[in-house]
């Protein structure tokens, strides 16, 4: 569909023909084809009888100046009165009709958008971000439903226009030359207008969106401002942003609004023009006075569609635009794809990576040649600088993405060949950063499991972390987390999820383990969760924790994709290698030595 | 009691205030009044004026032309060739005047509308600075910024288009039915008169009907975009825990909301009565101007001005389809503004109040404290002294009153019972630029402006570039400031250098070193994950302790073991006080973090004590 200019591309954009576009816009109008049989049919015969009013007028001014029959201008008036009524009644089927069918056609857009997306990996979100993705499915669709919308009115348009148009140049060929001479013109006119506003409005819109970006700055240190007593210094700098958008949006609007005043000098042309020469031919008795008075009236039922049709080009683009967008997202395959539907009853939880190799991008290899065997049941803590692949294999396992060579064997059959959503059913994933829905504390923990009872999760708490910390919040269970869990502390929401995913006693537990801090009454019962949801299943975890290290029963050092050393704590820390360079790095002050020093650090 | 409440009505307390504020009383008469006094406010009145007179000359202008054209046509049936020059000459002037005249009309109303925008964002970015802490706090950013740039800019579009075309309207509608009543019988105002009525009734229920279902439209259209958001931020936990078909639901389920919303409007819109009984009207007026015409009451040429006349009466009823819904917003947007605005807030500047340098011994009494509106107290009478000079570290889950105890100290909140006094004066004598010039706060998630860093470190007070490096030196902050390319000049932020939480607090202890505090309060849950940084963090808030009483809302147990005092909070009240080794024997819980953590026992605890 050609270029859109201002439009940023993404990855997963593409380019589709004219051809194909308008094919996959009219599937999904296939289901409608009827109601939208209907929308036509009415759009048309409601063009026609509008356009054929004024036609009807005229007929009547020309009998009252020649033979002055009054049953034929009765008869008149209510051809004209009916036409009227009809005109209404199916304009009104037009647009009931027409709403029906763009809502559900948006509906079907958006489901298949909404599943597309869903049905990604994580790869896909990587690389799109969520505010553009959730803009494509439903700003997008929202657009292209303006669109239809907006095409319809323009049939309408065109169709008054041309009836109109082919009826005067019947009666007077000259009078309607001097009607549409201005046509050029006006088209010149108005999309010159449309490209001086479109650079003004996005001044415009700029100029708006710093003072936004001011007003957000501003509040969100206001603490600061107001301990500093920096009022002051906010008010200057927000009256500067203020009066700036204040000029630019004013020449914007100035822009705007010259428009309808211009086309209106144009149409007291034309309409000047069709008085002289129309008036000419009345005195030359060329031209009957009924004829001038349509093509009078006549300009102004030609000039209000003109101005739909002029704006509408661009509309037009932007939804084409905007329903090639949401083609392409839908069209975007998800790179995981599973192999067979091997649906496991109960993992015992074994683990092991062959001559894997793995890479996000083209050569920038994360892994390659990977072994690893964990045992069902063990729990293995990987330790390493950032970037040695610690959290790529918690990803792979839980099958975020798709891995190029080699294997992962989960109780010795290939990962690609279980059933996906059985596979995760039993496979528990902490991440890094908790998130929590916004929602009460207790559907939270019951998000994976909605059958759970309000005792099931009384006791997924009871066993992780205890449940009396809940007791003492606002509301108990029914306490609110707030979007992403912000009304709870950091450290409750890593409970939180410590509890729900007990709930789903999975055989398999990933643990990325937080590095936000966490205060010391919480911590200690991060500890005795961690603790519990460990015990009786495989568990990985990629550790930041002193304590951690010390009590899992294995450690693995990973460096560039690579096991450098294997073993527990003290194992490690006596042979001096590079885990015990690791320990100094990130654990040492962890440790008890360390506050007790923290007197003579200084 | 009638004394006191006019009392308070007077008296609104703000914070900050940049000159006179001439809206404060008409914001609290409602939105309407308020939205007059900005129209009227100055020289918008003039203006406003000159409008209001250039859309009646316009609308006369373009009846003056319809009228023209009849008596033009009447001419030249009867043949009257002089008349053909003179009145293209004057319809030519008058049909292009008339834009010309239109185009200083819009431009006039624009100035209005977009000044209108101007002020009112002023006002009530100015009120916001004005309100306190307490007020700010209970405030969603995105909220507020969704009020000063979309429901101001309604107040912008309330003028233009809306309240200008509503008076275009007015004027298209009554303009032409005086010319009627002039130029030709009076009696064939019948019609359009006719027509006037109904269509105002008919305009009312259409409005009243539309309103609802717009405001459903708006309403699912955020719900799509929110759960949206949510379902994709945790689509790791979505697919984690396998819910996406639940997930597909939810969002479906709102979608199929906005369906039924866009329906019904397309049935209301659909069945917009006023066209047609416009069209009818028309038809029974041309019908009334032939039958008048065989009574020979009227000349063709004048049937053909007064059908122009009355085709005028199209303008308001195409217009009013979309015009009211946006007076509609327009109100409910200047409502939301009003309704922050008069929002009273408690604290004053309290200018005439005690200005001294003080010493820093803080003491708090009896202290119990609830935020407004609500019942469930955070803080139950908490009584500590502090002398000056030492730290106090504060320990406590989230919620047990931790940050709120600090931030009455600098009066962001008064407390409700007991008192808390600096140096033996109530906190409330001091005049409020006096009692917070001399604390200094370093919150949790410390916020840097968009701005330089240079500029960020001086926020509080200008100082020279020695004195920057200087203090930036002492908060550990220089080394790593070098190493950026810009160095001080480097902008924080998006557009520029990426800070991390250890950086960002050592930029704010530079800050707080430049206006050297009595009284600091550090909120420090900033969280280290190599040790070299921890060391820098624990270097930079050793070296802003010195000399100065310290509160310390920390994570970090070397900060709590060597506090002069602990205190122990749980639920608002004070559960344990004293120092690290008074705990470790009176309070269990703090023994259990020690003990846990370390795996240790309570007598090796306090033997290691003995042992440093």
């Amino acid at each position: 569909m050609g270029i859109y200019v201002g439009l940023e591309a993404e990855e997963y954009d593409r380019v589709y023909r004219d051809k194909v576009l308008i094919k996959r816009i009219f599937h999904y109008f296939s289901p409608y084809n009827r109601l939208m049989a209907f929308v036509i049919l009415f759009l048309t015969i409601s063009s026609l009888t509008y356009s054929f009013v004024p036609v009807l007028v005229s007929t009547a001014i020309n009998n009252l100046e020649t033979n002055r029959n009054i049953l034929y201008l009765f008869f008149l008036f209510s051809v004209i009165l009916i036409l009227n009524l009809f005109s209404w009644v199916f304009n009104y089927v037009t647009i009931r009709y027409a709403s029906q069918v763009i809502a559900n056609v948006v509906l079907d857009l958006r489901r298949d958008a909404g599943s597309a997306v869903l049905n990604h990996d994580l790869s896909f979100f990587d690389r799109n971000p969520i505010g553009k993705i959730v803009s494509r499915i439903n700003t997008d669709s929202r657009d292209f439903g303006q669109t239809v919308d907006l095409t319809l009115q323009l049939i309408s348009s065109l169709l008054v226009i041309s009836f109109l148009l082919i009826i005067m140049s019947f009666i007077n060929f000259t009078l309607t030359l001097i009607t549409i001479i201005t046509f050029p013109l006006f088209f010149v006119l108005a999309l010159s207008f449309r490209k001086i506003a479109r650079s003004k409005t996005l001044l415009g819109q700029r100029a708006l969106a710093s003072v936004n970006a001011y007003v957000k700055e501003s509040f969100s240190g206001i603490q600061i401002a107001k301990t500093f007593r920096q009022e002051e210094k906010l008010y200057t700098s927000f009256n500067d942003v203020n009066t700036t958008s204040y000029k630019v949006n004013l020449r914007r609007a100035f822009v705007l609004n010259a428009i309808f005043p211009s086309l209106g000098i144009i149409q007291g042309i034309v309409l000047t023009l069709l008085l002289f020469y129309g008036g000419r031919g009345v005195l030359g008795n060329s031209i009957s006075v009924g004829e001038l008075s349509l093509f009078i009236q006549g300009l102004s039922y030609l000039f209000f569609p003109l101005l739909t049709l002029a704006s509408f080009w661009p509309t037009f683009q932007t939804g084409m635009a905007a329903s090639e967008r949401i083609f392409a997202l839908i069209d975007t395959l998800p790179l995981v794809i599973q192999k067979d539907n091997f649906k496991p009853s109960r993992l015992s939880g074994e683990i092991e990576f062959k001559n894997l190799s793995f890479r996000y991008e083209e050569s920038k290899e994360v892994f390659q040649n990977f072994n690893l065997k964990i045992k069902s049941g063990e729990s293995v803590a990987i330790v390493g600088h950032t970037g040695a692949g610690k959290s790529s294999l918690a990803n792979l396992l839980a099958r975020f993405y798709e891995f190029q060579e080699g294997d992962i064997l989960i109780d010795e059959i290939s990962i690609r060949n279980y059933d996906l959503m059985e596979y995760r059913k039993q496979v528990g994933i902490i991440p890094q950063t908790p998130f929590l829905w916004a929602d009460t504390i207790e559907n939270n923990i019951k998000y994976g499991n909605k059958k759970a009872t309000r005792r099931d999760v009384n006791n997924a708490l009871d066993s992780t972390s205890g449940s009396d910390w809940i007791k003492d919040l606002s509301r108990g269970l029914g306490t609110k987390t707030g979007e992403r869990g912000s009304l709870i502390s950091m450290g409750q929401r890593q409970l939180v999820v410590f509890a729900r995913v007990l709930l789903e006693n999975p055989a398999i537990l990933i643990l990325d383990e937080a590095t936000a801090s966490v205060d010391p009454f919480t911590e200690t019962r991060i500890q005795d969760a961690l603790q519990k949801t460990i015990e009786g299943r495989t568990s990985i975890i990629i550790a930041h924790r002193l304590w951690t290290v010390r009590h899992v029963d294995r450690i693995i050092v990973l460096d560039h994709g690579k096991i450098i050393e294997e073993g527990n704590h003290d194992e490690l820390m006596t042979k001096g290698g590079m885990y015990a360079e690791l320990y100094n790095t990130y654990f040492r002050h962890q440790s008890l030595e360390y506050i007790e020093k923290m007197k003579q650090l200084v | 009691m009638q004394k006191s409440t006019t009392n308070t009505i007077n008296t609104h307390y703000v914070e900050f205030s940049p000159g006179k504020d001439p809206f404060e009383k008409a914001r609290r008469k409602g939105s309407r009044r308020w939205i007059l006094k900005h129209i009227f406010h100055g020289s918008n009145k003039i203006l406003f004026i000159i409008v209001l007179i250039t859309t009646i000359v316009a609308s006369n202008l373009t009846s003056i032309i319809f009228v023209l054209i009849g008596n033009a046509i009447s001419d030249f049936l009867i043949g009257n060739y002089s008349a053909l020059f003179f009145y293209t000459t004057i319809i030519l002037l008058l049909s292009v005047g008339t834009p010309i005249m239109r185009l200083a009309n819009y431009m006039l109303r624009e100035v209005i509308a977009q000044r209108m925008e101007r002020d009112c964002r002023r006002e009530f970015y100015t009120n916001l600075l004005g309100k306190s802490q307490s007020f700010h706090e209970q405030q969603r950013i995105g909220d507020l910024t969704a009020r000063v740039t979309d429901d101001v800019r309604m107040l912008n579009f309330l003028i233009s288009p809306a309240l200008s075309l509503i008076f275009e309207s007015f004027t298209s509608l009554v303009v032409p039915l005086i010319y009627i009543i002039i130029f030709y019988p009076p009696q064939l105002i019948f019609a359009p008169l006719l027509f006037s009525i109904l269509f105002l009734f008919s305009l009312r229920s259409y409005v009243r009907k539309l309103g609802p279902i717009t405001g459903r439209l708006r309403g699912s259209f955020g719900m799509m975009n929110a759960i949206l958001n949510e379902t994709l931020t945790g689509i790791e936990v979505v697919k984690g825990t396998v819910q996406e078909a639940k997930e597909m639901e939810k969002y479906y389920s709102k979608a199929k909301w906005y369906r039924d919303a866009y329906i019904d409007q397309g049935r209301v819109q659909a069945k917009y009565l006023p066209i047609l009984f416009l069209s009818i009207s028309m038809t029974l007026a041309f019908a009334h101007a032939i039958i008048l015409n065989f009574f020979n009451l009227m000349s063709i040429g004048e049937i053909i001005a007064y059908y122009g006349l009355i085709a005028q009466l199209r303008f308001p009823t195409f217009i009013s389809i979309f015009v009211f819904a946006i007076i509609r917003l327009a109100i409910t947007s200047s409502e939301r503004l009003l309704e922050l605005m008069n929002r009273e807030t408690e604290i004053d500047e309290n200018i005439k109040g005690i200005k001294k340098v003080i010493e820093g011994e803080i003491k708090f009494e009896g202290v119990s404290f609830l935020y407004p509106k609500s019942k469930k107290p955070v803080l139950k009478n908490i009584s500590f002294t502090v002398q000056p000079g030492q730290t106090v570290a504060i320990v406590g889950t989230t919620g047990s009153g931790k940050s709120t105890l600090t931030k009455l100290i600098s009066r962001l909140y008064d407390v409700n019972e007991g008192k808390i006094l600096i140096d033996n004066i109530d906190i409330r004598e001091y005049a409020l630029e006096s009692l917070r010039s001399q604390i200094s706060f370093i919150e949790q998630d410390v916020f840097l402006f968009s701005d330089t860093i240079f500029n960020n470190i001086s926020f509080g007070k200008t100082s020279s570039f020695e004195e920057i490096i200087q203090v930036a030196n002492e908060a550990q902050a220089n080394e790593f400031i070098m190493d950026f390319p810009n160095q001080y000049e480097s902008e924080v932020g998006e557009r520029g250098v990426q800070l991390s939480g250890g950086e960002r607090q050592r930029i704010a202890i530079a800050r707080a070193f430049l206006s050297d505090p009595k009284i600091l309060i550090l909120d420090d849950s900033t969280s280290a994950i190599d040790s070299n940084t921890e060391d820098k963090i624990q270097r930079a808030i050793r070296n802003i302790l010195k000399d100065r009483t310290t509160l310390l809302i920390t994570h970090r147990l070397s900060q709590i073991r060597w506090a002069d005092l602990i205190i122990v909070l749980k639920k608002g009240e004070i559960s344990a006080m004293g120092t690290h080794e008074d705990l470790l024997k009176s309070s269990e819980e703090y023994q259990k973090i020690f003990i846990k953590k370390f795996d240790v026992d309570i007598s090796q605890l306090i033997k290691q004590k003995e042992d440093s």
